[in-house]
């Protein structure tokens, strides 16, 4: 029975997108206040990431955008009265906060209860002490292992195991940070030591290997009543050793018969019962194929990616219903959405197979160690569905926009491609069908990958189709090859002909997608939640409706340069559509998102986003219109393409016109139309050949900008000083050919980059928000911290960027969203580039103007004026939003942290407060940063600098640092009268030096701004990677020291408030 | 690859793959919603008959092993998959699900839009269905409608024991085993904790008499519980000997005892089979395995001394009953589970218990 002593209730959120954390939480906060306001019950939320539905002042009834803190938290709790705190919503960050405020006594002080995971279970499952008895206590069997909190003891436990490998777990990280895998005691002290730096109680797990063994999860919830229920099963294609993030995944389990999947279930149901979690909880398991032996590996006590994952993949709303359970309410209890007719107390069972492939970021990072392992790397993940695994892998695959879409051959040699089969990296899918191209028996393929070789063949499967479609298309093999899951285009690919001819050809047999509905129950029950997937079968399911209906394409997996924040212009997309009595539809892939839960929009098509599948659906919806401004490049690159392929339909795109979409996006017409408008730009040019681009470069004048044209996040983006380095960049970084041009800008040094994020309705424009960058040009805009409104603009400046925004909106015919990216330099503004579709920003801009600027661009092209709206001229601030970005570095070892033009960062924060010092602070704080209030600060700068670090040192100074510098900074600090501590360079090999400095804890913060001289990068280099590991604070320019410096002044002035969103906008007016 | 039709009764016609042995079968078509345990289901003589439409889209991954029979052949009339796996796992082994039905010479039809099919008979019920490889399906068409109906036949006659089989169980309490077509983890969790002697469903009412017992058990079987063979032979048994023992029946077993003490069955429209059944009993909802198409008619128990109280969580219908007075309680799905969940392994304990007590 619902509780009726809890009238307000705290939920937590997971802050920004890192890796191992991403979409899934937005999700599952969302549900759960959703599910929690339907009860009745005042919802509050806290969250540091604006790019998020579950901060929109219509999901929660009071909304903070805060630091992530066990202090925050506490300070919102007191302040809001609450009754309870929702525990399991939020991640690992959540549940740490949870574990804080339980052992600190806040709880107990402020008389809140927590709701769902409790502290006890949070300690059993995440100390591995504790949860090892627990397990041996009921009888399930553990790796195993021994807890150690020092190196010495972590090599006496490997001693006693017996054997190498051994598995190194730290205790309380996300995605798996710092450990690893150790084959010898080498290896073992060197990750042993990281992972008890990571540890939030600095310990770790040395654990016996069950490298090669089966890895599956199981889904599991649990309600007051003990009631127990299985949600979904799932079975990696990778053995254990890679972490089930970094795996492609099937659900439900394939290979394992009914007795064995019992014993999993039954040990899961053992194991929720015994850590009396009430709610969700994930379980993977070690599985023996040699002796059918398994292992408890991992219990997560909250709701988790997977749970996601399985969420999406069987239509049961985990988060929703472990909300109602912490809430009192048993399954029974809590009627099944999905169908309408049953309850949650159920077994999922499902008709189709789902494919999980991870997203890895590797593109960005070139030099990063692609090598999978049982620490994440991926930053996203596409699901698909289909009736076969071949049909959901193929599908994965074409969802993932990567440069393939399909497994076609690559050029490895037999002994590359066998080492290639042994050591996972994200090339081995390609590998594999490479190897059996290359005729290698399947048994051995699956020996080498520890795949089961039933996996195996279904790799050989499309093969084989490959080689049948190679042979000669016809009828039949066409007909099977699209059951089969292949996409027109590979086919086209395969066959030499044009994805065109395919769709033609196989339109004219009729051979089009049926849409099959997810429904929970295997068809057992007639669903009303309309959630479907293509196949070619044939029944189709999802015949239309009669009402007016708009189609949404979603983004696409989470990656770097394409965020969640893509994802939330999609739903607010969705909520306008509503709003104005259209029927929405969501084409989307991403099973992390808020967009892709079905009872977001009146029609959920969980589908790749390539002009096939979309245009599959459009064409079985005869949709009025098609929006694909919020879908990030994936949806806008569909413009094109899409409009020429419907000609002639009812179908519209709305919106700007692709045609003035592509004069934005071609270089050479946009920068036209800038002359004719009279607007600057850095000067700029195309090459399409390394001949041209440097000519080009010699002509514009060093240093320029380079990259390949048609990208997102500035992917393989670089700034370059002479012709060395970009003869370096033109061999490795880049294939220029006629097709794929080069762009070549002036790089403005020392100027101010802008934001603006403009809706236009074709008559007037609202100017939402005017961000400006606290790096100097040449930071990617997506990594910048950046202040809204901007501080150090003139009115004048002010006044020239709204009169170009004006120009530019009108000249490009824009009807929603635009984005420009300008520089100012000696008061003047240069256009860098126009992006006529929602921008990174427009989330933080809706929730700093506290108007929402995705929903007014879609009713704008559904044709209403935004006059009417209300909405015309600028957003005026009374408060100061920063935004702050967080970085990957800590998981990807070989990374530099510099930044540059290409985009680096996973994820974003927002900090709000009256003035620009305090909001500086709360965003730093959210993103991780551990601004010190004392101890040392080591500068090294380089000559440009010197005069502006001066006066940051001296704050420092006089807030009590111990300032420490190399010899050039340092000399010059002195002679501007500072203390200081001269250090050596690392190469000078004296001590001290920077890493002995850093590894001795006597720095706490680092300002370094890179030089040109290579031994001062190679120092600068290692420096920011020690930094990044020991989670110092490292400032990479002058401007962000400046700021940084002045936020934690503010800090140490006095505390901050904590204010909620609609207070913040109630100021305004 | 065999080209191969099935035809069902409303007029579709579905052009398939067929695999397995190469015959034309006629039999009533029934859906099953598990994801794993195929073999159990292909093996259960309840399934007798029925031509079993899964509704997972990939079966035979995991391959076929002997351990995982129910009893010691195939029992559907034929089986209807989305695909057949050609090259399962080899963890169990590694035989196909082709080859296996090959041995037992039942036909199955792969590449059909499985899901379709069971949203027709979702809508219209239970079909009367054909799975052929001849040329010329439609002629078959007309067969299929004019087949009698599956009620009318005594299939229990078919799966039964033709003697009475004695498993030997030094100092466990004695078991009758009424089979009505017994799946054998029935029997494996009987012999666990009872001498068990298995009986003919139809065994001669002096067998009571001659023999001593602890406790009588009745099984699982196919077809109508209401069927006149039925009535005039197990029904008459069990009627004369309800007050003398301790019973446990399971599925059709609890159909009989209902019909024993007065109740009535009816058939459902598609019935329940698969892995995921939620019922509620002594306000705890377990998760069950279950296979029935027909079952007993909550209202007609008022006089029979049970009560229903084994509760199916989405439609209401009755999962189990227990007599007010005597030791006699049935459910309607499978404790023992093979295929499913092993949630309600506890009543055979609490069986044995009843056992136990008396006397």
């Amino acid at each position: 029975m619902k509780r009726t002593d809890l009238k307000k209730i705290l939920v937590i959120g997971s802050g920004p997108i890192v890796i191992g954390q991403a979409a899934e939480f937005d999700f599952s906060g969302t549900q759960a206040c959703r599910s929690l306001r339907e009860e009745g019950y005042e919802t509050v939320l806290v969250n540091s990431n604006p790019a998020t539905i579950q901060t929109d002042m219509d999901t929660a009834d009071v909304v903070y955008i805060e630091p992530l803190t066990a202090e925050t938290v506490a300070k919102i709790a007191e302040k809001e009265h609450v009754d309870g705190i929702l525990s399991g919503m939020g991640g690992q960050t959540a549940l740490n906060i949870c574990s804080e405020l339980a052992e600190n006594g806040t709880l107990k002080r402020l008389g809140i209860q927590l709701l769902g995971t409790q502290p006890e279970a949070i300690a059993w499952s995440e100390d591995r002490e504790l949860f090892r008895e627990i397990m041996l206590k009921i009888g399930e069997p553990i790796p195993k292992s021994k807890t150690v909190c020092s190196i010495e003891e972590a090599k006496e436990a490997a001693r006693e195991l017996g054997k190498y490998p051994v598995l190194i777990r730290p205790a309380y990280t996300l995605g798996g940070t710092g450990g690893g895998i150790a084959y010898d005691e080498e290896e073992l002290e060197m990750i042993a030591g990281r992972g008890l730096i990571y540890s939030r109680i600095h310990q770790v797990l040395i654990e016996e290997s069950v490298l090669g063994w089966k890895e599956f999860e199981y889904e599991v919830m649990r309600d007051a009543n003990d009631n127990c229920i299985i949600i979904c099963n799932m079975e990696n294609f990778d053995a254990m050793g890679i972490h089930t993030g970094e795996s492609i995944v099937v659900a439900p389990v394939q290979t394992l018969s009914d007795e064995d999947h019992q014993r999993l279930r039954n040990a899961t149901i053992k194991i929720i019962r015994a850590l009396e979690i009430e709610g969700g909880c994930n379980i993977q398991f070690a599985f023996d194929p040699e002796t059918r032996e398994y292992r408890v590996i991992e219990v997560n006590p909250r709701v988790s990616r997977s749970s996601a994952l399985a969420s999406k993949a069987t239509g049961y709303p985990i988060a929703r219903v472990a909300t109602k359970i912490a809430v009192g309410y048993t399954l029974d209890e809590i009627p099944n959405r999905i169908t309408g007719k049953t309850y949650a107390a159920f077994e999922p069972s499902i008709d189709y197979v789902v494919i999980k492939v991870p997203r890895w970021p590797f593109d960005k990072f070139r030099t990063v160690d692609r090598t999978l392992g049982t620490q994440m790397k991926s930053t996203g993940e596409v699901m698909a569905i289909g009736r076969t695994i071949e049909e959901g892998l193929l599908k994965a695959l074409r969802s993932l926009e990567i440069d393939k879409s399909y497994i076609d051959p690559g050029n490895w040699s037999e002994e590359e491609l066998e080492n290639e089969l042994k050591v996972a990296t994200d090339q081995r899918l390609w590998a594999i069908a490479d190897a059996v191209r290359h005729g290698m028996d399947a048994d051995k393929i699956a020996e080498l990958t520890k795949w089961d070789v039933y996996f195996v063949n279904k790799i050989k499967n499309i093969v084989e189709m490959e080689n049948e479609l190679k042979a000669g298309l016809n009828d039949d093999i066409l007909k099977r090859a699209k059951k089969m899951g292949f996409s027109d285009e590979i086919i086209a690919n395969i066959t030499s002909s044009s994805e065109e001819e395919v769709r033609n050809m196989r339109k004219s047999k009729n051979l089009i997608p049926t849409y099959k509905m997810v429904d929970t129950c295997a068809a057992e029950f007639e669903a009303e939640t309309p959630y479907f997937y293509s196949t070619y079968e044939t029944f189709n399911e999802a015949a239309p409706t009669n009402h007016k209906k708009v189609i949404i394409v979603g983004a696409g997996p989470i990656r770097i340069g394409q965020g969640i924040e893509f994802d939330y212009a999609c739903v607010h997309g969705v909520m306008a559509l509503q709003e104005e009595g259209v029927e929405a539809i969501i084409i989307n892939n991403n099973p992390e998102t808020v967009s892709t839960d079905y009872d977001i929009s009146d029609r959920l098509y969980f589908e790749p986003l390539t002009l096939e599948d979309v245009l599959n659906i459009v064409e079985n919806e005869n949709a009025d219109g098609i929006i694909l401004q919020f879908g990030g490049q994936t949806a806008i690159n569909l413009a094109m393409p899409l409009q020429n392929a419907l000609k002639g339909k009812k179908t519209k795109i709305l919106g700007t016109s692709p045609n003035d979409v592509d004069v934005a996006e071609d270089r050479k017409l946009f920068s036209a139309l800038m002359d004719k408008l009279g607007i600057l730009q850095p000067k700029s040019g195309t090459g399409y050949s390394f001949e041209d681009v440097r000519a080009l470069a010699t002509e514009i004048g060093y240093p320029v900008l380079v990259r390949p044209s048609y990208v997102i996040g500035g992917r393989a983006m670089e700034i370059v000083y002479n012709e060395n380095e970009l003869r370096t960049y033109m061999e490795s970084a880049v294939k220029a050919s006629k097709a794929h041009p080069i762009l070549v800008d002036k790089y403005l040094s020392h100027a101010v980059e802008i934001d603006v994020d403009v809706v236009s309705d074709g008559k007037d424009i609202f100017i939402g928000g005017i961000l400006e960058h606290i790096e100097e040009a040449g930071v990617h805009s997506g990594d910048a911290t950046m202040s809204l409104p901007p501080q150090t603009m003139s009115a004048e400046v002010i006044a020239k960027i709204e009169e170009i925004a004006v120009k530019v909106a009108k000249a490009l015919n824009i009807i929603g969203l635009l984005n420009l990216q300008l520089a100012v330099k000696n008061g003047e503004v240069y256009m860098i580039e126009a992006n006529p579709r929602a921008s990174r920003t427009v989330p933080l801009v809706s929730k700093a103007i506290g108007v929402p600027l995705a929903k007014i661009t879609t009713k704008v092209m559904l044709g209403r004026s935004l006059k009417e709206l209300g909405y015309v001229g600028s957003a005026d601030h009374k408060n100061v939003v920063v935004k702050a970005s967080v970085f990957p570095f800590l998981k990807l070892p070989g990374v530099d942290s510099i930044l540059g033009p290409e985009m680096r960062s996973t994820g974003e924060v927002m900090g709000i407060a009256p003035t620009f010092d305090e909001s500086c602070y709360k965003a730093l704080v959210s993103s991780g940063m551990n601004l010190p209030s004392s101890g040392g600060v080591y500068i090294t700068v380089n000559d440009n600098d010197k005069p502006e670090v001066l006066a940051i040192a001296k704050d420092l100074s006089a807030m009590g640092f111990e300032i420490y510098a190399t010899k050039g900074t340092s000399t010059y600090l002195r002679e501007h009268g500072l203390q200081t501590t001269t250090a050596y360079t690392i190469s000078q090999n004296m001590d001290p030096d920077a890493l002995g400095l850093m590894r001795g804890g006597k720095i706490q913060l680092i300002i370094n701004t890179p030089t040109e001289s290579s031994g001062a990068r190679r120092d600068g280099y290692m420096m920011r990677r020690l930094a990044v590991e020991l989670e110092i604070p490292f400032l990479t320019t002058v401007q962000a020291a400046r700021a940084t410096v002045m936020a934690m002044k503010r800090a140490a002035s006095g505390p901050l408030d904590v204010i909620d969103l609609r207070t913040y906008c109630g100021n305004k007016n | 690859m065999a080209r191969c039709f099935l035809i069902l009764e409303n007029g579709t016609i579905a052009e398939g793959t067929g695999f397995g042995f190469e015959k034309t079968i006629v039999g009533e078509v029934v859906f099953n919603t598990g994801m794993s345990g195929y073999q159990e289901s292909l093996t259960d003589p309840s399934y007798k008959g029925q031509i079993l439409v899964m509704s997972h889209p990939l079966i035979g991954d995991y391959g076929i092993n002997p351990r995982y029979s129910e009893s010691d052949s195939v029992q559907v009339a034929g089986y209807v998959v989305r695909e057949a796996c050609r090259d399962p796992s080899k963890m169990y082994g590694g035989k196909s699900l082709d080859d296996y039905l090959k041995e037992y010479q039942v036909p199955g039809i792969s590449e059909i839009d499985t899901r379709s099919i069971i949203l027709d008979i979702r809508s219209r019920g239970v079909l009367k269905g054909a799975i052929t490889f001849d040329d010329d399906p439609e002629k078959l068409l007309d067969e299929v409608c004019k087949m009698p109906a599956y009620s009318s036949k005594n299939w229990v006659g078919e799966v039964s024991t033709k003697e009475i089989v004695r498993f030997e169980n030094k100092g466990a309490k004695k078991l009758a085993l009424i089979d009505c077509g017994v799946k054998g983890s029935i029997l494996s969790e009987l012999k666990k904790r009872f001498e068990v002697i298995m009986v003919p469903y139809n065994v001669d009412k002096s067998f009571f008499r001659n023999e001593e017992i602890d406790g009588v058990f009745l099984s699982n079987g196919p077809g109508d519980p209401a069927h006149p063979a039925i009535q005039e032979s197990t029904i008459q048994t069990v009627k004369a000997i309800k007050e003398d023992y301790p019973i446990m029946g399971i599925c059709y077993g609890t159909q009989l005892l209902a019909r024993a003490f007065g109740g009535t069955t009816y058939k459902m429209k598609f019935g329940h089979r698969g892995s995921n059944q939620p019922i509620k009993h002594k306000g705890k909802v377990y998760i069950t395995s279950q296979n029935h198409g027909y079952a007993v008619d909550e209202e007609s128990l008022e006089d029979t001394g049970f009560v229903a109280d084994h509760i199916n969580v989405n439609d209401g219908t009755v999962e189990g009953i227990t007599h007010k007075e005597l030791p006699v309680f049935a459910v309607q799905y499978h404790p023992e589970a093979s295929a499913g969940p092993h949630d309600t392994m506890f009543l055979f304990d609490e069986f044995k218990k009843k056992l136990e007590e008396s006397r």
